[in-house]
């Protein structure tokens, strides 16, 4: 930023003192109105507004501070401020207008219910993430790593499967849901298949893609060595497609939650965070699904975060890391 | 018109397939059909063989019993109950979905183009709703956006958007960014305006961008529809559809409803494409993306033979 620049935007401390004073405005109002049981008068509301205003405004400023920054922690400090302003706007305005918590319940409300029932959603958990996204993610995505694999041996295999693979990619896979927990019944298994079959066709598609587009230098160097079929795997096509493979691993888990919850849409055995999640938005138990969402959030963004660092580990030599 | 090398396989493999359905058939089959003689059910047939294409709730449908289905189920044409207005219903929800998650996708996208800062505050969040299992919002949106008075086919579009938006903003993102250097210099010697260079440069060049991610944001969006079909009350579309035999347990008719949103999911993204190449047809002739292919697979040849 240039110092012309900062003139104009006349340093930084007017954006934390914008962002403080909002803050304040939002805060002091939920602190006040703790309590209430009435609608706030239309003022109060406009200095809900306000707050919110010099929140949004001071995060404006104050962001661009952090934009040059290298360090993951301090650069996520804006995103931090933006999900803290939107739960503490949230908090406000759903207590100045007394929504009833039964369509919207209040942040506050939603964490104390996450606390309250955290034992029931941890089991549910055990079930939907490990029994049910883990062994399918594990499965479906070896199975996709070895059908790459022949694929990209076989030319006959790839113009009669690949394909197949690409339109698969475009079929919703909830149709299959209802489908397979009626063939295969209505414990984890039938859910763990369809996270397998969901997470299949990207490690394919992915894997083959990334075993194939070798360089032709890189090949011709493996030939003039005399490389054998196996040590051109083991050498240049594999290292080359781990990138490739991690990308489908990190695509994978994300939809193997969604397969697993989705699956547990359409029969449960009683357990677990999409059978949670459907049972309680039913009968209007929306702060329980809060949690349930909650906490199959966490799950998921770690699940992701642990592949990224992976493959970090792994493939730290590719230029994307660089 | 050449014939792709592609398809003499393609038909083996589908073959293939077919054939290896019957057996798998009657060997899922007969054991339910032995037990179903054994307990005495009426069925219309002696031996567990013979029933094994017969049973209510098969495993696996006979080829006859999913024929019968899709004719049970696709006629009359204008039925309320049959496959194609239901599909259609949930083909608009989902191009609606598709076209105001577009708006929304322009949005964060030309925000993050145009301000790093603003890129800072959202991105995370914007890539942590994709790691979280978005579907188990929709039964929650649903009530609550019919609560205000929100209801028929608006929901389930607003929920489509919602899933589709992340694709097509990334994409756009990225398409927005992708102008060459050169050229963007070249506007700044014009003393281009911020919205001429956005109006005359950064949007025709996200076209292609655009529709590689509306590719993968309409199977999205189509998933999105149908959640929102089954978790809601709904009188019409897939989703309807596949929630009222899934409690009827009507096996061959939830198949039959499985492969026709199969089909309509290929259908939509096959419109993209024919979209596509209308819309930019310098892509079709140049075939800025046919070389690397083409090289790819030369160098595969090399390295096989």
């Amino acid at each position: 930023m240039t110092p012309a620049h900062r003139a104009v935007f006349g340093g930084y401390w007017l954006g934390w003192l914008l962002l403080g004073l909002g803050f304040g405005l939002l805060l002091w109002f939920i602190v006040a109105w703790w309590d209430q049981s009435e609608p706030a008068s239309s003022t109060q509301k406009l200095l809900i507004g306000l707050g919110f205003l010099g929140v949004v405004w001071g995060l404006a400023r104050v962001a661009q501070q952090f934009v040059d920054t290298s360090n993951p922690v301090v650069g996520f400090t804006p995103a931090a401020l933006t999900l803290l302003a939107l739960v503490v706007t949230a908090e406000a305005l759903l207590r100045a207008y007394q929504v009833p918590p039964g369509l919207i319940p209040t942040p506050s409300r939603v964490l104390s219910t996450l606390l309250e029932v955290r034992d029931v959603l941890l089991q549910d958990a055990f079930q939907t993430v490990v029994l049910e996204a883990l062994v399918g993610y594990l499965v479906g995505c070896s199975l996709g790593l070895l059908t790459a694999l022949l694929i990209s041996r076989y030319v006959f295999l790839e113009r009669g499967l690949l394909p197949y693979a690409a339109l698969f990619s475009s079929i919703p896979i909830v149709a299959l849901a209802p489908v397979l927990v009626k063939m295969i019944g209505i414990d984890w298994p039938s859910k763990a298949v369809i996270v397998a079959i969901t997470v299949f066709f990207p490690m394919v598609v992915n894997t083959f893609r990334g075993l194939t587009e070798v360089s032709p230098l890189s090949l011709d160097l493996m030939r003039s060595y005399a490389a054998g079929e196996v040590q051109q795997y083991r050498w240049l096509r594999l290292p080359n497609a781990l990138p490739f493979i991690f990308n489908a691993l990190k695509l994978g888990t994300t939809l193997a939650m969604i397969g697993a919850i989705v699956g547990e849409f359409f029969g449960a055995n009683g357990q677990g965070l999409g059978f949670r999640i459907q049972i309680e938005a039913g009968r209007f138990g929306f702060d329980i699904v809060w949690s349930a969402i909650i906490v199959a959030s966490v799950i998921g963004i770690a699940w992701y975060g642990l592949v990224a660092w992976l493959e970090r580990r792994l493939t730290g030599w590719h230029v994307s890391f660089r | 018109m050449r014939i792709s090398p592609n398809l003499v396989p393609m038909l083996v493999v589908a073959l293939v397939v077919l054939a290896l359905y019957w057996p798998l058939m009657y060997l899922a089959n007969i054991p339910v059909a032995q037990r179903a003689l054994d307990t005495g059910a009426a069925l219309p047939c002696q031996t567990a063989f013979e029933c094994a294409t017969q049973l209510r709730s098969p495993v696996l449908p006979s080829p006859q019993q999913l024929w019968n289905g899709f004719g049970n189920l696709m006629f009359p044409l204008n039925s309320p109950n049959a496959i194609p207005i239901n599909a259609a219903v949930t083909a608009f929800e989902t191009v609606v979905g598709l076209l105001l998650a577009a708006v929304v996708g322009f949005f964060f996208a030309i925000g993050m183009v145009a301000s790093r800062a603003f890129e800072r505050a959202l991105l995370p969040w914007i890539v942590a709703s994709q790691t979280v299992p978005i579907i188990a919002i929709a039964p929650m949106l649903v009530v609550l956006l019919g609560q205000y008075g929100v209801q028929g086919w608006l929901p389930k579009a607003i929920i489509a958007a919602y899933i589709a938006f992340f694709p097509i903003t990334i994409g756009v993102a990225k398409g927005l960014k992708s102008p060459d250097p050169m050229a963007l210099d070249l506007m700044k010697t014009y003393n281009a305006s911020h919205w001429q260079t956005y109006l005359k440069l950064r949007f025709p060049a996200s076209v292609p961008y655009l529709f590689t991610a509306f590719k993968v944001a309409m199977t999205a969006a189509l998933i999105g529809a149908i959640v929102a079909e089954i978790s809601t009350i709904s009188f019409q579309g897939i989703g309807k559809m596949l929630a009222e035999n899934s409690r009827a347990s009507d096996v061959v008719a939830m198949w039959v409803i499985m492969l026709s949103s199969a089909v309509l999911g290929i259908l939509l993204v096959a419109l993209v494409n024919w979209l596509e190449r209308l819309l930019t047809p310098w892509r079709r002739t140049s075939g800025g993306a046919a070389i690397p292919a083409k090289q790819a697979r030369l160098s595969r040849r090399e390295g096989v033979g």
